[in-house]
């Protein structure tokens, strides 16, 4: 008797079991996907959060609504259309945390594909993560040349550097006159990159650099910095900064009526809240790190309207164009592709060549994306024209730019 | 040469100025109330935020914000003592045990003010432009902002320094400090004085974040640099001790700014120099008794 009832109990164990594993089975079964989460560990406090709200952030979730609006991306493999989830962790503006979230997101949650973090060094930290667990990571706000030298075969560099921004800003340079310039940078990856390879640049092209000099990430007064480029009387004056330290060298230099004929900062005048917002008539001939504008095409001019449409105010005007057109590519490679597989995925966006809001969009050999909209624009009537040497430019460099208004 | 010194020391005494103001408030929380506020930072960017929403908003000077600034954060940190360190210092069994607990709850404080700014003003950078033009001192220029926050911050040092040492309030305020159960025992009402200093400390901080919202942009997440140079100024002044922090404040900003002018990358390096050469010399800070 007590056998038989051990053995009943076994049994029920066993069909139990059994019903688990085929329902589970059926949970990862191709019919029941219904939808495609993507996970993204960004910095949605501390101070890079700033940099978030102005320039890359917005474009994701802009992206994941347009592409549900039309139902999702079709994937053969389900023969249906699957809508897209994105998963945000925040990262609070550290590394650690990010690489951690990161993890978490792949190992745990089992995303099915992963958004970039913000920020050049966050970037450097992210792709060899991606990489290890073989995980396509499509570069967003950043880029390094030392990104380059580790040769990922999953990552792809989608934003424009120093690398082709260097030369182009030392070639307006020459273009207008520009006959010596201070160099200054932020004490980070994105700021040595700069500062590196910006001199050489500007030497090359005969232009004096006078002051080369770091600053850290927190400084309070950049003030001696600005009054010593000007007392060496120098024509331009160059930062490699983020937002915090370019609205500071902004405002010190305004307040403190030190003009230049050229000036020009890397991350912060893309961004028409923030920059055209605080600065008003001041931003006039104030050049920025870019970029592209409404005019570029008419896709830009669509994403122009989506963004004010849904935001209520202009998208950033440096990588805003470059984000929304990697991800319309990444959309049709994964369609093509017809499965989630990455490895499938990630060959087809390595090779192929997709039209985006941009024009036609693929990336070269080192997976970096080089048919840039432009590299250096410039806040000219309240538009960031493009002022490239060359075919992209859309109006002409204003210089010497006009003195910041006595008062505002 | 002569402008060149003149620049330096006057930089320095204008970020000075704003460190001093906002360690007074630190020290009177900590030295008095006996609450290590690591959560005075978010209270800078409180008032930072109201100035610059007032401002923006309503077209309010951010000098007449001071007088709304000021008093609506000293509400806010007098209600929060009296409701939720006045609790934790009634069932803390040692002074000691209330220190830790009340920093902790600090921290608690840091992210939930911190996080309803970000759900308020999102986490973006803001700024405004106030008197943003120049001013010429013996040849060296300044930005008028600064120093109208220079004097400003001084104005409130030098008042409240007065109010302590020439009030009725302040001696009670003083008392409490040296000796919380002795001031008790001689009829002052503890409660009610130690959650004042700790409304007053916020006040301080309230009126520090307009002060530096009319130079510096802002950002929900901005406070906690501040804290911690407060946290310096206030171990270089000597804990506890109201003058000792206004000096230790404008010596930071002083040094802060030599080391500026000789190489910018240097600058935040020195605080922490300064900091730990002062603490193996001096243990007890600049004014400190031991």
């Amino acid at each position: 008797m007590k056998a038989r009832n051990n053995l009943g109990r076994m049994l029920l164990a066993l069909t139990i079991t059994a019903v688990f594993l085929a329902g589970g089975a059926g949970l990862v079964s191709a019919a029941d996907k219904d939808k495609i989460v993507i996970g993204q560990a960004i910095s949605l406090s501390g101070p890079l959060a700033g940099g978030v709200a102005i320039s890359g952030g917005k474009i994701y979730e802009l992206w994941v609504e347009e592409v549900n609006k039309e139902g999702g991306i079709y994937v053969k493999e389900y023969g249906k259309k699957l809508p897209v989830e994105l998963k945000r962790y925040d990262d609070k503006s550290d590394i650690g945390t990010m690489c951690n979230l990161l993890e978490k997101l792949i190992v745990e949650d089992k995303v099915d594909f992963i958004f970039p973090p913000w920020g050049t060094a966050w970037l450097f930290a992210a792709a060899p993560i991606a990489n290890k667990y073989k995980y396509i990571l499509i570069g967003g706000p950043g880029g390094a040349l030392k990104l380059k030298d580790l040769s990922l075969p999953y990552f792809f560099q989608v934003l424009n550097f120093s690398e082709t921004q260097a030369p182009a800003l030392a070639k307006i340079f020459k273009e207008v006159g520009v006959k010596s310039a201070a160099v200054i940078y932020r004490a980070d990856l994105h700021g040595i990159e700069y500062g590196n390879s910006m001199v050489p640049h500007l030497e090359k092209e005969g232009i004096k650099v006078k002051l080369n000099k770091s600053y850290p990430p927190g400084i309070k007064d950049l003030s001696p910095l600005l009054k010593e480029a000007k007392s060496l009387g120098v024509d331009a004056f160059v930062a490699a900064c983020y937002p915090d330290g370019g609205m500071l060298m902004t405002s010190q230099s305004i307040e403190l009526g030190i003009n230049f004929n050229a000036f020009f900062m890397t991350v912060l005048p893309f961004s028409p809240p923030l920059f055209l917002g605080t600065f008003g008539q001041a931003a006039e001939g104030v050049m920025g790190g870019g970029a592209w504008n409404a005019k570029s095409g008419p896709g830009a001019k669509d994403l122009v309207d989506k963004f004010v449409a849904k935001f209520g105010e202009e998208p950033d005007y440096w990588g805003g164009l470059y984000y929304w057109a990697s991800l319309q590519h990444f959309k049709q490679a994964i369609e093509k592709a017809g499965t989630l597989d990455q490895k499938k995925i990630r060959d087809i966006m390595a090779t192929e060549k997709f039209d985006t809001a941009l024009g036609p969009y693929w990336y070269d050999k080192d997976r970096y994306f080089v048919n840039h909209p432009g590299e250096i624009g410039q806040w000219q009537k309240r538009v960031f024209e493009v002022i490239d040497p060359g075919e992209k430019r859309t109006a002409p460099p204003e210089y010497p730019k006009p003195e910041w208004p006595k008062k505002q | 040469m002569f402008v060149t010194i003149l620049d330096i020391i006057i930089s320095g005494l204008l970020l000075g100025g704003i460190y001093a103001l906002i360690a007074v408030g630190l020290s009177l929380q900590y030295g008095v109330a006996r609450v290590l506020n690591i959560a005075h930072g978010e209270f800078i960017m409180l008032g930072a935020f109201l100035t610059y929403t007032l401002f923006t908003g309503f077209k309010i000077n951010p000098l007449i914000s001071l007088v709304i600034t000021g008093p609506a954060i000293f509400v806010v940190g007098f209600f929060l003592y009296r409701t939720l360190f006045a609790r934790l210092r009634a069932v803390a069994p040692t002074v000691d045990a209330f220190e830790g607990n009340s920093m902790l709850a600090c921290f608690g404080l840091l992210f939930i003010i911190q996080n309803v700014a970000i759900l308020i003003w999102g986490a973006g950078i803001k700024g405004y432009s106030f008197w943003a033009e120049p001013v010429s001192l013996a040849g060296a220029k300044f930005a008028a902002n600064r120093l109208i926050t220079l004097f400003v911050a001084l104005g409130i040092c030098v008042a409240f320094y007065f109010f302590l040492s020439h009030t009725r309030l302040g001696k009670a305020i003083r008392a409490s400090a040296q000796d919380p159960s002795t001031a008790g025992l001689m009829g002052v009402n503890i409660n009610h004085v130690l959650a004042l200093c700790f409304g007053l400390g916020s006040l301080m901080a309230g009126l520090g974040g307009t002060l530096i919202s009319i130079s510096y942009q802002i950002q929900p997440t901005m406070g906690l640099e501040y804290t911690v140079i407060a946290l310096i100024v206030i171990v270089l002044g000597g804990l506890g001790s109201i003058p000792g922090s206004f000096i230790g404040g404008l010596v930071l900003g002083l040094v802060g700014s030599i080391v500026t002018y000789i190489d910018p990358g240097l600058s935040l390096v020195a605080y922490y120099v300064i900091f730990m050469l002062l603490l193996l010399a001096k243990p007890t800070g600049i004014l400190g008794k031991s």
